[in-house]
């Protein structure tokens, strides 16, 4: 099927595969996923209408790389939508990892999915940047982590320290 | 939902997950949400 054929089925095997084709390609050294799309791999299924793609940079530089990576994308029949890359009508955004989510890239989960490997945020991890970010819906995301994940609170505890967070008071 | 029931959806593999936020979207596409309509102004009532 075209890359860009839409998909009944949301088309996470091809972020993936994606996401490992440009590690091959030099353009980036790590990634990992993150936002609602990781939430989920610990979580109930939520609706979620994007997917966050965190990337260590090859490319130290200002722009992190990211026009190439676009352009090679696109250069796969991948199409560009303001601020997202879309495939098979479904959105996805490659962020630039650094600090907290670069840690979370670095010890993300490693796992396999539809034949792809790949690697997710730790829940630890997805706590902090949610109690980082501090909107509405990332205190329903830590709410339903804490209650639903098999949550390391020593590991959380930690993690918040170390990058100066607090969880959020409900 | 019972939290029993969110935890055992929480359970589920990722692929089953995913499949299921795929439905998911697909009913937000078919029942987009409304906004809410805002109220005509109450007319005065002159009859009192």
């Amino acid at each position: 099927m075209a890359i860009n054929q839409p998909s009944d089925n949301l088309p996470l095997a091809d972020v993936l595969r994606a996401a490992n084709d440009l590690v091959t390609a030099k353009l980036i050294e790590d990634w990992a996923l993150g936002g609602a799309l990781a939430a989920i791999y610990y979580v109930e299924p939520f609706t979620t209408y994007d997917a966050d793609i965190f990337f260590i940079p090859t490319d130290k530089g200002l722009t992190a790389g990211i026009p190439t990576i676009y352009a090679h994308l696109h250069a796969q029949g991948w199409r560009v939508e303001r601020e997202h890359l879309m495939v098979r009508g479904f959105p996805v955004q490659f962020l630039a990892a650094h600090g907290l989510t670069e840690e979370a890239v670095r010890e993300a989960e490693r796992i396999e999915y539809d034949g792809e490997s790949a690697k997710v945020f730790q829940a630890e991890h997805i706590i902090a940047i949610a109690a980082s970010v501090g909107r509405a819906k990332d205190k329903v995301r830590i709410e339903q982590l804490l209650q639903q994940a098999d949550v390391d609170k020593s590991r959380l505890e930690t993690i918040l320290k170390r990058h100066k967070l607090k969880l959020p008071t409900v | 939902m019972k939290v029993e029931m969110r935890q055992k959806l929480a359970r589920e593999p990722f692929a089953e997950k995913i499949r299921k936020v795929a439905q998911l979207i697909r009913l937000a596409k078919t029942f987009p949400r409304r906004a809410a309509r805002p109220r005509p102004a109450a007319k005065p009532d002159f009859t009192r």
